[in-house]
């Protein structure tokens, strides 16, 4: 047999993807079961309990900058948001490895919208590990996955290849937070996180009538995430949760019920999206019993293209090269929509003329 | 063919020559009982979300999964001696009983793959698929040892696990409760309300 039959070369592909994603659960699994990482803070999301855990210091096992959440746009952490301000919480795609984006184009996103939106706050979370750490940190393959990094960022494409090693464990990790199995689980932990992240910020977790708005925005993947995460978040805040989809990879999960709004945002060429629409059933109009359709009927779930983008890279949502026709670019359209959500300035929306 | 890994190879292509090979192999029952453990072992490990979300401890943990391997094992041996009664009854085709264990065992070989069943929103997809192959290479395995004809061995097959589902709905209650019992003082949960909480 040929060592590079292509038949054995699929089959081998296969078991191995078959292979990650069968280990893919354990991370969620053994933090729930306490066998390692943070140990589940049932305060934290426990609605009836007023008080934040104050012991809040960064795990040892986790590098600096995997360290819950980090601010965009702004120094120290002041002092409290006026009750109207919204807290935007952003919950990037599947290429992440951290906490920290390393694309300029986020990071670019994160700054602006930090700008546009000057009464609130802009968090960033890593959405792909409830137990916070990232890929390249203190993990067992963490080598691995600093070389998939470098690969990624490099400019040849047969190196870009085994990046994609990256995006496919954390696609795997969308998939986790969509089973039933597991999601309540994986939700729970990514809530923890935002709730923790929102704390260190400044965010006033006592109940009361003026608690600030809160805005997941999830990014592909990170909707998912946001979705699943958005019923804890609001228990535990007390506040008016918002859960906007960029162009999101999310099943029809139940959170979609509990958050106050839902906007899904696409672009008409965004193929990703056309995809997955398909890929979850619960998303397909012949089940109107599923979370989607029943969050759509009740009009708390709205889908709306904002332009003619894909889903990422060139001629992407965040594309600063292509134009729409009132001569914005693609970049600056997703910005305005989303800054125009976070402000509650939403009807109409500034989507692409 | 004989080596024990090609053995389980040519079942999970549905070789029938693999079921045969296996009934010249010495330790042929061994064989079978061996792969019905492991896969016993492996579907434990594909269901054992419900361990995890009661936080059972990994020493618990571990000792569960055998356990399951176990009474896996247990229930395989109740359908192999119903397979090889209803083609002793229904066909008049007569075979040793550790034969049958033999082949019924090896036809288990895509049940080693139940670890699968972890993986996330294609694990319910998995499951079945496992389950099909499994009845699939039991009917050609019982086509082997029995010298029967595809709807004869699909009868055999469907047969006993029938027979085997009334056995351990009735005379095998106590020992199917005796079971629980071990498991959940094993796991130090009760495992039917946990099930029920998990989903």
């Amino acid at each position: 047999m040929p060592l590079l039959d292509p038949g054995t070369l699929a089959l081998v592909a296969l078991a191995a993807l078959l292979l990650a994603g069968a280990l893919s659960p354990l991370e969620t699994l053994g933090w729930w079961a306490g066998w390692y990482g943070d140990p589940v803070d049932e305060r934290a999301l426990d609605p009836a309990c007023g008080s934040a855990d104050e012991s809040d210091e960064a795990s040892p096992e986790r590098t600096p900058e995997a360290d819950a959440g980090t601010e965009v746009g702004r120094g120290e952490a002041g002092a409290v948001s006026p009750a109207a301000s919204p807290w935007v919480v952003y919950l990037t795609g599947i290429q992440a490895v951290g906490p920290v984006s390393y694309a300029d184009a986020d990071r670019r996103l994160l700054a602006r919208l930090a700008d546009a939106v000057p009464s609130g706050r802009v968090v960033e979370v890593f959405p792909y590990s409830v137990t916070n750490r990232a890929l390249t940190g203190e993990r067992t393959f963490a080598r691995v996955w600093r070389w998939a990094l470098r690969a990624k960022l490099d400019h040849r494409r047969l190196l870009q290849v085994a990046g994609f090693l990256i995006n496919l464990r954390n696609l795997w990790q969308v998939l986790v937070s969509a089973d039933r199995r597991y999601g309540p689980f994986y939700s729970r932990g990514s809530a923890e996180l935002i709730v923790r992240s929102l704390r260190r910020r400044g965010y006033p977790l006592e109940p009361g009538p003026y608690a600030p708005r809160i805005v997941l925005v999830g990014y592909s993947g990170g909707a998912q995430v946001a979705a699943g995460a958005a019923p804890f978040v609001r228990q535990r805040t007390h506040a008016e949760v918002t859960v906007v989809s960029l162009g999101g990879v999310l099943a029809a999960d139940p959170g979609l019920l509990a958050a106050d709004r839902v906007w899904h945002l696409y672009g008409t060429a965004d193929r990703i999206h056309r995809w997955t629409s398909w890929m979850f059933p619960g998303r397909w109009r012949l089940l109107p019993w599923s979370p989607w359709n029943v969050a759509r009927h009740r009009g708390r779930l709205r889908e709306v293209a904002i332009s003619p983008c894909d889903h990422t890279g060139v001629d992407g949502y965040l594309d600063e090269q292509a134009h729409v026709r009132d001569g914005r670019s693609y970049f600056e359209v997703t910005l305005d929509v989303l800054a125009a959500i976070a402000r509650g300035d939403d009807e109409p929306l500034p989507v692409a003329a | 063919m004989d080596a024990p890994l090609e053995l389980v190879w040519g079942a999970l292509r549905l070789d029938a020559a693999a079921f045969r090979s296996l009934l010249v192999a010495a330790p042929a029952a061994g064989v079978g009982l061996t792969v019905v453990y492991l896969a016993g072992l492996s579907l434990a490990v594909g269901q054992s979300v419900v361990l995890f979300a009661e936080r059972v401890s990994p020493r618990r943990f571990a000792a569960t999964l055998v356990v399951q391997a176990v009474l896996f094992l247990a229930s395989f041996v109740a359908y192999a001696l119903a397979v090889w009664w209803v083609a002793r009854v229904g066909f008049d085709a007569a075979r040793p009983l550790r034969d049958v264990v033999a082949v019924v065992g090896l036809a288990h070989a895509p049940q080693l793959l139940g670890f699968l069943i972890l993986t996330p929103y294609l694990g319910g997809p998995l499951q079945s698929l496992l389950s099909a192959w499994t009845l699939l290479a039991t009917v050609v395995a019982a086509a082997a040892v029995f010298d029967l004809g595809a709807a004869q061995a699909l009868a055999c097959s469907a047969g006993g696990w029938v027979v085997a589902q009334l056995l351990q709905r009735t005379l095998g209650v106590p020992l199917v409760r005796a079971g629980q019992r071990v498991r959940a003082w094993v796991a130090g949960i009760e495992m039917a309300s946990a099930t029920r909480r998990a989903r």
